[in-house]
């Protein structure tokens, strides 16, 4: 079970009776065998109150649920794939970074500004992420997009790391996330070095970080 | 590539007066050419000092430059450059750039000796003597004849002739070249940037797409690296490339997608899942499907108006409508127009 990187764009995954697969819509490229699409209108998990959640949280990224038996690719826009594997612990990411993952992953919705009050909701304006992210925990894979080329930097405690706002993809583990500026006069003027914010993460877990500062 | 063996390029010792280089010497760049061997003088005092410390861990230079390769890279057979070896630029030069290769997974270099079709505007670079002609201009008609047999893409194409090496490049996408022996494979009329002219390029039935025949060598472009499958499998219409010897491609429709009234709506108004994955494209039977890693497509070629006849598919249709999007052109856009039609198809 999983995703199997075929490259740098495309995974593809094998489908077995009984287990799910959700995945963005269009993002499929091929398959063989007996899979089955089906719109997924409540965009996840959790039912129709978990619907209404991701929208009013802007985390309602349309999805379908893969479903039969056969293997499907998928790839999408051209972006990066990287394969995430869950072992019981917790992703954040975006939702529309979402290319991919397997029915046995609990998906919710997270109110970030929780994490650092007023600062963190400067940092969901800064970063593009808004106030929500997607949670996804349990056992399981998933698949996100990423715009460019996708690396891993461990946090671990007493050692935080600081990550460009616009090329952090997503982070797992136990991570505490907040905003800091380096804001000065320069930047008041507009003469700033262009890195006057950066994510601060700390905790124990890993970032992912996308060779780019391109939004999806 | 099956071209025969020639002298070597560009080598000022074995040929100082190539016929393919009759060309003024002023008018010949810098550092290539049978003048001067190497690199021309540096400018007094100009230029930084040659490749010696601080490009150590590169791949070294090129095997023929005579004079320094020799000196400090210990002999003239040094290996070629690695295109993408992640130690900083590789400088390439006419005579190390691969003959008939990738430079890297985004340049394709042709070895260039007589002629080569190419798609407008796919031309990135070339050393050599080499002119482009346009198709059907003069003396190229008789050849266009035997190996052209899609008349209507002429003012697509235009013929590389003479001697060197060519550089093609599609806006960094993903080359490759293919082989066919005594084969056919057909491709995305956008996709194929240029053919050896041993092969034969007609108009697939299929619109929108080109089917080569015979035994040699084309170029294709593709986003994210090609991946080929067996049949049988369904394709999304817009990650595919194209496809060699499968007997039967057909359109797939999934029936539960667009099952009863929901799905009906579905189609109509594009709520709740007008996600195109309910419509693929089928290939059954033996033989390979290339798939490009992502939905995202190359701009479509217009593939010429097919004459309106009789029994044959799109015929008299102009060009391909752009908002198709893909070779089957979707044959109902979501809309109120395709009500009737829609209840038709699906008894609503």
């Amino acid at each position: 079970m999983g995703f199997t990187k075929i490259n740098g764009k495309m995974v593809e995954a094998q489908v077995v009776p009984g287990q799910r697969l959700f995945s963005q819509r269009g993002a499929m490229l091929a398959y063989s065998g007996d899979v089955r699409f089906t719109p997924n209108i409540t965009g996840g998990q959790g039912g129709v109150m978990s619907m209404i959640g991701r929208r009013v949280a802007n985390e309602d990224t349309p999805l379908m649920t893969v479903e039969g038996q056969g293997r499907v690719m998928f790839g999408h826009g051209g972006h990066h794939v990287h394969v995430i594997d869950l072992f019981g612990d917790t992703l954040y990411v975006e939702a529309d970074r979402l290319l991919a993952f397997e029915g046995t992953l609990r998906q919710s919705t997270m109110f970030m500004g929780s994490q650092g009050g007023v600062m963190g909701m400067v940092r969901g304006q800064v970063t593009g992420q808004g106030l929500f992210t997607t949670k996804l925990e349990g056992q399981g894979s998933v698949a996100v997009m990423a715009h460019g080329g996708v690396f891993e930097l461990p946090i671990v405690p007493g050692q935080s790391v600081h990550v460009d706002p616009q090329a952090y993809v997503a982070h797992r583990g136990d991570v505490r996330n907040k905003l800091s500026t380096a804001l000065g006069w320069r930047d008041m003027i507009g003469r700033g070095s262009g890195e006057a914010f950066q994510l601060e993460l700390s905790g124990q877990g890993a970032v992912y970080v996308q060779a780019s500062e391109e939004k999806l | 590539m099956s071209y025969p063996p020639q002298p070597p390029y560009g080598s000022p010792h074995n040929q100082p007066t190539q016929p393919g280089f009759a060309v003024p010497p002023g008018a010949v760049p810098p550092g290539y050419g049978p003048q001067q061997g190497g690199y021309p003088p540096p400018p007094p005092g100009g230029y930084p000092p040659p490749p010696q410390q601080p490009y150590v861990q590169q791949p070294p230079p090129p095997p023929q430059q005579q004079p320094y390769a020799q000196e400090q890279f210990g002999g003239p057979v040094a290996p070629l450059p690695t295109g993408h070896g992640g130690t900083g630029p590789v400088v390439w030069d006419a005579h190390s750039l691969p003959a008939g290769d990738n430079v890297n997974p985004y340049a394709f270099s042709v070895d260039l000796n007589g002629s080569y079709f190419l798609q407008k505007g796919k031309m990135v670079a070339y050393y050599g003597d080499i002119t482009f002609k346009g198709v059907g201009a003069g003396a190229i008609d008789r050849m266009l004849g035997q190996h052209f047999n899609s008349p209507m893409h002429a003012a697509d194409w235009v013929v590389a002739e003479g001697r060197g090496k060519l550089l093609l490049a599609d806006r960094s996408f993903d080359l490759n070249s293919y082989d066919l022996d005594e084969g056919n494979l057909t491709v995305r009329s956008g996709n194929l940037l240029a053919f050896d002219p041993t092969l034969r390029l007609k108009q697939s039935i299929i619109p929108g797409f080109l089917t080569l025949i015979g035994t040699g060598r084309f170029v294709a472009a593709s986003n994210g690296p090609v991946h080929f499958v067996e049949p049988p499998i369904r394709v999304d219409p817009q990650a595919l490339v194209g496809w060699a010897d499968c007997p039967a491609p057909c359109h797939h429709y999934d029936h539960d997608y667009m099952h009863g009234l929901i799905g009906g709506l579905r189609r109509l108004t594009g709520f709740g899942g007008a996600s195109g994955e309910e419509h693929q494209f089928e290939f059954i039977g033996a033989g390979q499907v290339l798939l490009q890693s992502s939905e995202k497509l190359l701009a479509e070629r217009s593939v010429g108006a097919v004459g309106a006849e009789a029994g044959v598919p799109m015929g008299g249709v102009p060009s391909q409508p752009s908002t198709a999007g893909h070779g089957g052109g979707n044959p109902n856009i979501p809309g109120l127009g395709n009500l009737g039609d829609l209840g038709r198809r699906f008894g609503l």
